[in-house]
């Protein structure tokens, strides 16, 4: 990532996978061929998706410690202000609405309303996590959002697992340290779209190379003629997909996953059957002497040279096979909703399974969900979103359970991400930007059931109380994405030396990666 | 605009928005203005897409922007500050004072995104744009979060207007008909007097309530700052004319907004004309060079289409709908995914040639194998039936039915018209040929010719939308 992208190495990368002016006939050849033939191997194929969650997740209300030490301090900072923002203890009932729950004595008058929605959901982790400096609990324990219910049986098959304070970092970074400013620190801490882009592409916004991609890079060439599916976007462009070769193809959630350019796939236009060739020609035009004329022709023609041969690969049973999502509806408006982060997965679990026909053996998929900036209202929002999250999440583990026939979840790993975490006190009715995040990390190779890295002392300082883990209201990461980055990089089969390459702070970390696959 | 003086209990929704914006678009004899609020929208973004935005309040704040488009950058600043929609996007409507026990702080919100996305940036700036380097060679932060912190206090204290303002007004209860659209108000009560530093400004504890003063040294110090100028000399011409301009253009813009010639700052009208005048705009010679220039908005060019060739409302009331989804044109007015707006001006297009020279191309975010089949596939659509509900804008291409015998005239046409006579030889050679291969019947019926004749204008048109000289815009 820190390398400079140069010209020779796109025009080598458009020889390899094809980007510029190579038909699209070789490869619809051999789909052809493969078409009904027995290619539905599952060995050695294996797919990393990124669920991104714009606008920054507050993970200090998605997996909660629930010693009575730590919630003593999460309800001293949550439960103030107009709408408080505090989950109820575990085993609280839910209240309806119009009645007043015991815990608060509060009347509950709407949904969105953290006792309308019961007690956080407890989760037993197979081993103890250690008990950091700072907490008087004797014991930690664990709970997730009530929302999250859908979630619970997977953590409890260990196909999940929770990664305790995630966060960008160049150097592990002690609280002292932050304060004195003793360490390199990670540029525009808090700003969106430069933790975003760290956390995609280990750099600020303008960064042109992310993990996901440069992990392609290492693993395409395993990918044959079809390679250039290997990273391969639901939700648009993002730097994680861009590597020095592979170039992001981004799919439609719509029922085929290639839009065609009408006009130049027919066989006349408005009259003219001249027309359709010359508007291939000029839309494919990668020869103007405008740089982003030639560009925006270059994505044209990679548009253009796979839609038939993708979209002919949906039509086999394999993919026809992938069940829609269920009907999504949302917790605290009642009524039922589309689910994007639900329809991307559909369309990555199809792009999965018509690789037992194309052949492919790595694959980076990128989807997210956007609304998370809860500054406020976020009793409206936030549970929505999560209720989303663990919606789509289990929908996918539950088709990858049964691909066509075929258990495919030991060999898809699915994790989030997010800018950043947000503040442990509330503004009144939400939370503002911070730093570290609890995550998820889903997947049949996983040691899951299990929370990894430490798991923080919460609470902002007080006379008497002064949190190691907290730098004012944010959570200073104890788990760098480097580390978290780098497990699944392996898992995915890149090599440690790459590996360094990609993370160049990785050796900053001891040890840099972390055990939960 | 006609929201602005509509029923307030009307139904309104965001289509209403669109049909407004879409005809003022087209119809506006303000055209510079038009452009330049669509310009602003972009950097003092509020988004339909948030479900606490009010029509009304949207339609109204996008006059504001209107109103202060040629204006001074001051005023519209405070304006921007004060809009209740501003405050509903950015939550500091409502916005309490730090409590007593020390667990509630202020909204950060508005505090960070005002000066990150609005007017200063995060890096110190040049008077060419170019980012301030520190001795180690490193960019300098021109706020850290404690400033923000502190100017986060500035902006406690407002909400809702009301003829009689209570507790509950200000929580949003009572709601007056018209506090969508009017500016937010003082409610002491929640206003923060502890002491407020930000940007080497303080505002020392007071024993009394300021909220005006409060407010004017925030904006005057937000206003003041050196790096006001380059950030919106960038931003505009970006918005305008290249996506990456040389520094001593942005340094002529820049020099305009800190001083218009007769020692006014922030002087729009003078901003814009020089970044519309400026040698570097006009240039042939800089003009055709493979960086500059950029990639033209999809709201920008369906405009194009419409204005181009005369396309009229069938209903008189511009029915259209938003054109946000991928399978459109993955932009609709004020209807950005977030505050960081469609995409970000400082955006590099990774693996392309654009990027392997490290050169910004902001409208390439949307760009990608779905968006740009799905942009011909509209515009294919528009140019042959019209586009909104019922096709309800529609162009008769009366001009170049007229011309459409001969083929030369009819791509010279939509050459001048759409591409500023910029088509290259082959692009016209090949609109010439598709044209061509549409007969006119020599013996025909003159149904069967006038049938002929509007293919070929519509192919004409649809090719020239198009083509490479068109989608960049030089």
């Amino acid at each position: 990532m820190s390398e400079e992208f140069s010209r020779r190495h796109f025009m080598r990368c458009a020889s390899a996978l094809g980007l510029v002016g190579q038909a699209g006939l070789p490869f619809a050849l051999q789909l052809a061929a493969m078409n009904g033939a027995a290619a539905q191997t599952t060995s050695d194929y294996k797919a990393l998706v990124c669920i991104f969650l714009f606008g920054g997740n507050d993970a200090n209300n998605m997996v909660l410690a629930t010693d009575t030490d730590t919630w003593d301090r999460y309800w001293l900072a949550r439960n103030t202000g107009t709408n408080p923002i505090s989950l109820m203890p575990v085993g609280t009932a839910a209240t309806p609405v119009g009645s007043v729950n015991a815990v608060t004595g509060r009347v509950v008058t709407s949904r969105a309303d953290p006792a309308a929605w019961g007690g956080v959901l407890p989760i037993v982790p197979r081993t103890a996590n250690p008990i950091p400096a700072g907490t008087n609990a004797t014991a930690r324990t664990f709970a997730l959002h009530p929302m999250l219910a859908p979630l619970r049986p997977i953590f409890s098959a260990n196909r999940l697992a929770v990664m305790a304070n995630v966060g960008t970092l160049v150097t592990p970074t002690t609280k002292a340290q932050y304060n004195a400013r003793s360490v390199p620190l990670p540029k525009n801490l808090y700003s969106h779209n430069d933790q975003q882009s760290i956390w995609q592409a280990g750099s600020i916004e303008g960064a042109q190379r992310g993990w996901g991609g440069l992990m392609a890079d290492a693993m395409y060439s395993m990918n044959g003629q079809n390679s250039v599916f290997t990273a391969v976007s639901a939700a648009g462009n993002a730097v994680f997909m861009a590597g020095q070769n592979v170039v992001q193809y981004q799919i439609s959630t719509g029922a085929l996953p290639s839009i065609r350019v009408n006009g130049a796939v027919a066989s006349s236009l408005f009259g003219s059957t001249a027309a359709p060739a010359r508007l291939r020609s000029m839309i494919r035009d990668i020869s103007s002497p405008s740089l982003f004329a030639s560009d925006h022709a270059g994505v044209v023609t990679r548009s253009m040279d796979f839609a038939d041969a993708l979209n002919a690969a949906y039509g086999m049973p394999a993919a026809t096979s992938v069940p829609a999502p269920p009907v999504f509806t949302n917790p605290i408006s009642g009524g039922t909703e589309a689910n994007p982060l639900a329809s991307q997965l559909q369309a990555v679990a199809k792009m999965i399974a018509s690789n037992m026909v194309l052949g492919m053996r790595r694959q980076v998929f990128f989807v997210s969900l956007g609304g998370w900036d809860s500054h406020d209202f976020q009793n409206t929002a936030q549970p929505n979103l999560l209720a989303k999250v663990a919606h789509g999440m289990s929908y996918f583990d539950g088709v990858l359970g049964n691909l066509n026939g075929v258990n495919m979840r030991n060999t898809v790993t699915t994790f989030t991400a997010s800018d950043f975490s947000r503040t442990f006190s509330t503004n009144g009715d939400g939370t503002d930007h911070a730093w570290g995040a609890h995550h998820f990390v889903m997947g049949g190779a996983l040691n899951g059931g299990d929370v990894y890295g430490q798991f923080p002392t919460l609470g902002n300082d007080r006379t008497g109380f002064n949190n190691p883990n907290m730098a004012g209201n944010a959570l200073i990461p104890t788990m760098s994405v480097d580390q978290y980055a780098a497990t699944m990089g392996r898992w995915f089969g890149v090599s440690d030396a790459n590996l360094s390459g990609i993370f160049p702070n990785l050796r900053n970390f001891t040890p840099n990666t972390v055990a939960f696959v | 605009m006609q929201l602005r003086v509509a029923d307030p209990n009307a139904g309104l929704g965001p289509n209403q928005f669109y049909e407004a914006f879409w005809q003022n678009a087209v119809t506006g004899s303000d055209q510079l203005r038009q452009r330049m609020r669509f310009a602003l929208s972009q950097i003092f973004v509020i988004s339909l897409v948030d479900p606490n935005i009010d029509i009304r309040g949207a339609a109204s704040y996008y006059d504001m922007l209107g109103a202060n488009a040629l204006g001074n950058y001051r005023t519209l600043l405070e304006q921007v500050t004060l809009h209740p929609m501003m405050g509903v996007y950015l939550t500091h409507l409502a916005n309490q004072k730090e409590d007593t026990a020390g667990t509630r702080s202020p909204d950060e919100n508005y505090a960070r995104e005002v000066m990150q996305l609005m007017s200063i940036g995060l890096f110190m700036l040049n008077p060419d744009g170019t980012k301030q380097l520190d001795t180690s060679g490193q960019p300098i932060p021109t706020y850290t979060q404690d400033d923000i912190s502190g100017l986060a206090r500035v902006f406690t204290g407002l909400s809702w207007y009301a003829p009689t303002p209570t507790n509950n007004t200000f929580f949003g209860g009572n709601r007056n008909a018209d506090a969508t659209i009017r500016p937010m108000i003082f409610y002491n009560n929640y206003h923060s007097t502890s002491q407020k530093r930000f940007l080497g400004t303080t505002i020392p504890a007071s024993a009394t309530v300021d909220i005006a003063g409060d407010l004017r040294i925030a904006l005057d110090t937000i206003f003041n700052h050196p790096n006001v100028g380059p950030f919106m000399a960038q931003r505009l011409i970006q918005q305008f004319v290249t996506s990456n301009p040389s520094l001593a253009y942005v340094r002529c813009v820049a020099t305009v907004f800190n001083n218009n010639g007769s020692g006014v700052r922030g002087d729009l009208a003078a901003v814009i004309r020089a970044v519309l005048t400026d040698s570097e705009a006009r240039n042939i010679g800089v003009v055709s060079s493979a960086s500059f220039g950029k990639l033209r908005e999809p709201v920008i060019r369906l405009a194009n289409w419409m204005r181009a060739f005369g396309a009229t409302s069938q209903s008189g009331n511009w029915l259209m709908g938003s054109t946000s989804a991928n399978t459109s044109l993955s932009q609709a007015p004020l209807t950005s995914p977030s505050v960081f707006n469609f995409w970000r001006p400082g955006y590099v297009p990774p693996s392309t040639q654009l990027g392997a020279q490290n050169l910004q191309a902001p409208e390439f975010q949307v760009v990608d194998e779905v968006t740009v089949a799905d942009y011909l596939n509209t515009m294919q659509n528009a140019v042959n039936a019209g586009v909104g509900s019922g096709n309800d804008i529609r162009s008769a291409y009366t001009a170049e039915i007229a011309i459409a015998n001969d083929p030369v005239a009819l791509v010279d046409r939509v050459n001048k018209l759409l591409v500023y006579g910029q088509l290259s030889a082959i692009s016209q050679q090949r609109i010439n040929e598709a044209v061509t291969g549409v007969a006119i019947p020599a013996t025909g019926t003159q149904a069967q010719i006038d049938a002929a004749r509007l293919n070929r204008a519509k192919l004409a048109v649809f090719l020239a939308m198009a083509s490479p000289e068109y989608l960049a815009l030089r």
